[in-house]
């Protein structure tokens, strides 16, 4: 049987008693505390006593002087901005470190494949070289909702558009009461009748190049005419009445309708004039067909109320799983080989291996992975700090983030900071209890 | 093992040399030692300032202190911008480490920090206040019968700037009327291009709005009694200003980006959104007269070509010529000979001529001569400023800070999603309440 | 537990050059240089958006400058190092992080020696409690010591950020080394007792020198943590700020950021990535030698 954990150089330490030391017993105390001293001192003054010192401090009021038990407690409790920081909190760690891992391990299986592995794993390490903030205000630039200056939404955008493509005119809107919002004309037209279909909101660079005056419709017997027009004149014009200045709109679909059906469509030419022919009977409406206004394609709201958090988790992901990665990498590398290959010679395809032998031979690299994740997605700052728009800061909140805000951002709250300081802290413990048991087991 | 030895030590000599070089020459210096008569020469001292001055602004305020310098040769004077002045200041405080002298952007912030007994008066600077400062400026520096500070820097927030291409193409003139502002909203939107641009991220472009609205339809008095929170923000004139803004908020095609492209776009971006060269986004921004400063960081558009502004219209008729602004204000934290003639220094009008020359300033200072400044526009919105009948701080800025600076920015954003006029002036009120406590 | 074999890194042979496997190879292929793509283009993004002036990185995205190549400049840099604010940072950063790397590498190994090869009462419990800290949050030191650093006049000053991160690394780096350090051989140490070798010595001439590696790595995980950190700079530290909170708080009231924070960022990244990027072999191997058995 082969050793079944993963090491770097020295073999499996069994400790055994040093030799009972001949000095004096002076000696024998003196000199680990020499050694132990600095490291001490430090953890002593700037971790122990701190920690400490906040879980009291929460029991004072903000500005120090008075005690009053769980009242800051009560008032943490009680604030709905803090309901929703916990509640992000719950996402966080539910979502981000499955997420980190799961990732970190599929790309170290992947990346053992490719020839080129070295330079994609310095690719995908480098978000953890720029500082959280710079990554905030990169992801920031990119979650910017108007497709021409967000990347993602342009991306998305692109995707789209591919698909179905926007309108010729998609703000525009009726002139007047001539035309319903859908853009039917409301007088119902006979042969020989004209139909003005006035439209407003359109930029004057938005009309279709080749546009010239719009030509007021004259009546054609046994024919329904009309004209789509740029309803606008400096001013505003008088709408409804084609002036002059006005230009046509060409290109235009223009459907002819009798009851629910499409009887013919004509295309408006370069004065927006079109014209159906070999009309008979009554009962006929013209409508400007719908793909003429279909809206361009608005790209997700990444900033928004609903999706800020699942954002800012994103642009973390962006920054751990490379560090995931390399780290899930290492182990993976450091399986022995012949494990690997017993598994192989006993029969079964690479996918019940990967799942009945590499992974149970990872579990230790996977959990110190996830267990580091999860104590890291608590303490999250400056991502939000970065990412969340002012009009959003409240939805995206986290504990972390709320006890810098009411302490350092101005508030000088420091009772009700210490409070969710040490609130923090009973989120932590069960790391800290199976940090000391698992150190415990090994030692 | 030798070499490695050595190797260790010369690492930590390098790192403890660094160290102590870092250690060197950070320990700031406090306020001055002064001795003797109030002649230049023999006030001497150091000074540390802070205000919310960066980037063109700081280098400015720079050329300022050094007109300080040349009356006081003396005293040195360092100066530290901070896009929070006040948060920055609160936790100087709060650590014992203020500095002598500050501006601070609110006075709801002075207020505070009078309450914590931080700030010292200025009643020795009264006479040059008196003479420099319309009443309704100098009562804003006023808490409880004492002089605590007074405005270096102005804005005035009853502008509103249009892209004058824009307006050309839509064949309409700036409004006189809020009405005819609607009105010719309408009209920016039939000529194709959205009438209103929001950097609602940062609420306080919203306040502004409230604000300029409520004083001209509640009048000065209701204005002065809801900045001090002697009528709840659930008072009928409140809920009529609030319906009042659903007219412009109704239509999100009319607004940039919509409402939600609003609620994520900053100040400085909704400024580009209206005078960028191509594809404006926007034609008009309330806002007040430190636009033309983003407009020239930011874009390519040229004063009275391509942008220009009016002043904000009459509502129903009333306050065509009330203005509503705000101010940085100059408080002392220590005293010192020097701080107190720093501080005479920046209440005359010579102090404000030297950044107004540079453009980008309104001085509140009465005396400051207007052909100082750089354009017809400026010296407009400034001589406004400064010589306003009426005059009204912005109410944001006087209310305690965690309502004026946080809660009151997002109860308008929610309002802004939802314009639901009852739900919002009540959760203003739950919030002033909370913060007035 | 496990057996006391030698066992070397397993060799990572390429994966068998059957044809199958190559075909198999090509949509990974696809997948990894597709991922890769993605993962370059936020920080393409902000590196061209650092050589695009002002007025043009907000009013479009960056991606247009294809089209208009002339629009780059390298103004936004050069303003930066006119900065003094930014200059100052970079400066204050290299400090601390010099500083926090070193101190706690030297302290952290003196305690971790200590621990695993001094027999004295109560080591357990101490080695137990060190682990225990490992999960204790900057938040909860950050009020306490914001007050002690101002009475102390620690606060804005390099020596006290310095101190704060030093210790905050201590438990992992404590438990990196003294797990790595138990590692040594009995009989190497034993050979150097014997020849008469006080602890000091020992400690300096044989066992620092063995726990390169684990060094290694600590020294590289906190120059990456210690040169971005945020949170520490931005509460206990006002003007010698380092570069990451020196770049907030350039954030200037009435003008857009970009053009100031987009070099600053990709500039102050160059450091932490270059160093990673030489070492990157310690940097795991440590990891794992220390924390997993």
């Amino acid at each position: 049987m082969t050793s079944t954990s993963v090491r770097a150089e020295f073999p499996d330490p069994v400790r055994t008693p040093p030799a009972p030391p001949d000095r004096s017993r002076l000696r024998s105390f003196t000199l680990p505390m020499s050694f132990l001293a600095p490291a001490a001192i430090l953890l002593g003054v700037w971790l122990l006593y701190p920690a400490v010192a906040t879980v009291v401090r929460a029991f004072f009021d903000d500005r120090g002087e008075k005690f009053v038990w769980f009242e800051n407690f009560d008032r943490m409790f009680s604030d709905p901005v803090i309901h929703t920081a916990i509640k992000n909190n719950v996402i966080w760690i539910l979502v981000a470190p499955v997420a980190v891992t799961s990732l970190g391990l599929l790309f170290a299986v992947l990346i053992e494949r490719i020839a080129w592995a070295s330079a994609l794993k310095i690719v995908l390490f480098m978000p953890l070289a720029i500082s959280l903030f710079a990554v905030g205000v990169i992801w920031r630039i990119m979650y910017r909702d108007d497709p021409s200056q967000g990347a993602l939404n342009a991306g998305l955008k692109v995707a789209h558009d591919s698909f179905s493509q926007e309108g010729v005119l998609p703000a525009a809107r009726p002139s007047s009461d001539a035309l319903t919002d859908r853009f039917v004309f409301t007088r119902q037209l006979s042969p020989g009748d004209t139909a003005l279909m006035g439209l407003t909101a359109i930029s004057e660079s938005a009309v279709p190049a080749g546009a010239v005056q719009a030509a007021d419709p004259e009546s054609k017997s046994g024919a329904i005419t009309g004209v789509v027009w740029r309803d606008f004149s400096p001013g505003g014009g008088e709408p409804g009445v084609v002036e002059s200045g006005e230009l046509g709109i060409p290109g235009v679909t223009v459907n002819l309708l009798r009851g629910s059906d499409t009887v013919q469509s004509a295309t408006t030419e370069n004065n927006g004039s079109f014209e159906f022919t070999g009309v008979s009977g009554s009962g006929y409406q013209t409508q400007i067909a719908s793909k003429t206004f279909a809206q361009p394609y608005k790209g997700v709201n990444w900033l928004g109320e609903s999706l800020i958090t699942p954002s800012i988790i994103i642009a973390f992901l962006w920054t751990s799983v490379g560090f995931a990665m390399v780290v899930i990498g290492a182990g993976l590398s450091a399986i022995p080989r012949d494990v690997l290959e017993a598994a192989r010679t006993d029969g079964g395809s690479e996918f019940q291996i990967f799942r009945r032998v590499t992974i149970p031979l990872l579990m230790p690299v996977l959990t110190v992975v996830f267990v580091t994740q999860m104590i890291g997605v608590l303490k999250i700052f400056d991502l939000i700090y970065a990412i969340a728009p002012g009009s959003v800061q409240n939805d995206a909140t986290t504990l972390a983030f709320e006890m810098w805000k009411r302490s350092f951002s101005g508030q000088n709250k420091f009772g009700f900071g210490a409070a969710i300081a040490a609130f923090l802290m009973l989120l932590f413990l069960p790391y800290l209890i199976y940090q000391v048991r698992s150190q415990r087991k090994n030692a | 093992m030798r070499s490695r030895h050595w190797g260790l030590l010369f690492a930590l000599a390098l790192a403890l040399s660094v160290i102590a070089a870092g250690c060197g020459g950070d320990d700031e210096e406090g306020g001055g030692a002064t001795t003797g008569a109030a002649a230049a020469e023999n006030i001497s001292g150091s000074l540390s300032t802070v205000a919310v001055w960066t980037g063109a602004e700081a280098k400015a305020f720079q050329q300022v202190l050094d007109g300080f310098k040349d009356k006081y040769p003396n005293v040195t004077v360092k100066y530290k911008g901070a896009k929070d002045p006040g948060q920055v200041i609160s936790t100087a405080v709060q650590g014992g480490n203020p500095p002598d002298v500050a501006a601070l952007n609110s006075p709801g912030l002075m207020n505070d920090f009078v309450d914590q007994g931080a700030l010292k008066p200025l009643e020795f600077a009264r006479g040059v206040v008196a003479k420099n400062y319309n009443p309704d400026w100098v009562k804003n520096g006023v808490v409880n019968g004492k002089l605590y500070g007074f405005f270096f820097k102005g804005a005035n927030k009853s502008t509103v700037w249009y892209n004058t291409h824009a307006f050309e193409d839509a064949g309409v003139e700036p409004p006189k009327t809020w009405e005819d502002l609607l009105s010719v909203g309408d009209t920016l939107k039939n000529s194709g291009v959205p009438a209103y641009s929001f950097g609602a991220s940062d609420g306080w472009t919203l306040t502004d709005l409230f604000e300029n609205l409520y004083v001209r339809q509640a009048g000065p008095a209701k204005y002065d009694q809801l900045a001090t929170h002697k009528i709840p923000w659930t008072d009928q004139s409140v809920k009529n200003t609030l319906t009042e803004m659903t007219k412009v908020f109704k239509d999100p095609d009319n607004i940039a980006g919509g409402i939600q492209g609003s609620l994520q776009t900053n100040f400085p971006d909704s400024v580009t959104a209206v005078f960028q060269t191509q594809n404006p986004k926007a034609a008009m921004i309330f806002e007040g007269d430190f636009v033309p400063g983003v407009v020239a960081g930011q874009t390519q558009a040229k004063p009275e070509t391509d942008y220009n502004v009016f002043t904000f219209p009459s509502v129903a008729g009333k306050g065509a010529d009330y203005v509503v602004g705000g101010g940085d204000i100059v408080v002392m934290f220590k005293d010192s000979a020097a701080a107190k003639a720093l501080i005479r220094y920046l209440a005359s009008p010579e102090a404000g001529e030297i950044w107004a020359r540079q453009g980008g300033f309104s001085s509140p200072n009465k005396n400051v001569d207007v052909s100082v400044y750089p354009d017809e526009i400026t010296r407009t919105t400034a001589g406004a400023l400064a010589k306003a009948a009426t005059f009204r701080f912005d109410l944001s800025d006087l209310q305690p800070s965690e309502f004026g600076g946080d809660a009151m920015f997002t109860d308008l954003q929610d309002f802004m999603k939802n314009q639901n006029v009852d739900a919002t002036a009540a959760q203003l009120e739950k919030d002033a309440a909370a913060a007035y406590k | 537990m496990a057996t006391a074999e030698v066992t070397q890194p397993a060799l990572r042979t390429r994966s068998m050059g059957s044809l199958r496997h190559r075909i198999a190879n090509a949509p990974v292929n696809f997948f990894l240089a597709f991922i890769g793509i993605l993962w370059l283009l936020p920080a393409a993004g902000l590196f061209i958006t650092s050589l695009l002036p002002p007025a043009v990185s907000n009013a479009e995205g960056w991606w247009n400058v294809f089209k208009k190549p002339s629009e780059l400049t390298f103004d936004n840099y050069s303003q930066m190092f006119d900065n003094e604010q930014i200059t100052h940072a970079l400066l204050v950063t290299a400090q601390v992080t010099i500083g926090a790397t070193v101190l706690p590498v030297l302290f952290a190994a003196l305690a971790g020696y200590a621990l695993a090869w001094i027999d004295f009462p109560g080591a357990d419990l101490v080695f137990v409690t060190i682990v225990g800290l490992m999960v204790v949050p900057i938040q909860m030191a950050l009020i306490p010591m914001f007050t002690i650093y101002n009475k102390t006049n620690l606060y804005d000053t390099v020596l006290g950020l310095i101190l704060f991160h030093t210790a905050f690394a201590l438990p992992l780096g404590i438990f990196l080394l003294r797990n790595f350090f138990i590692g040594i051989p009995r009989d190497l140490m034993e050979a150097a007792r014997i020849d008469g070798a006080s602890e000091w010595r020992l400690f300096f001439k044989v066992v620092l020198p063995l726990g390169l590696p684990a060094i290694a790595a600590l020294a590289i995980f906190q120059v990456l943590f210690v040169w971005n950190d945020f949170l520490v700079g931005f509460v206990l530290a006002q003007d010698n700020t380092p570069i990451a909170p020196t770049l907030a708080g350039q954030l200037r009231q009435f003008g857009s950021n970009l053009d100031v924070i987009a070099p600053a960022s990709f500039f102050s990244a160059v450091i932490p990535l270059t160093v990673f990027a030489l070492f990157q072999r310690y940097f795991v191997q440590g990891l794992l030698a220390g924390s997993v058995k």
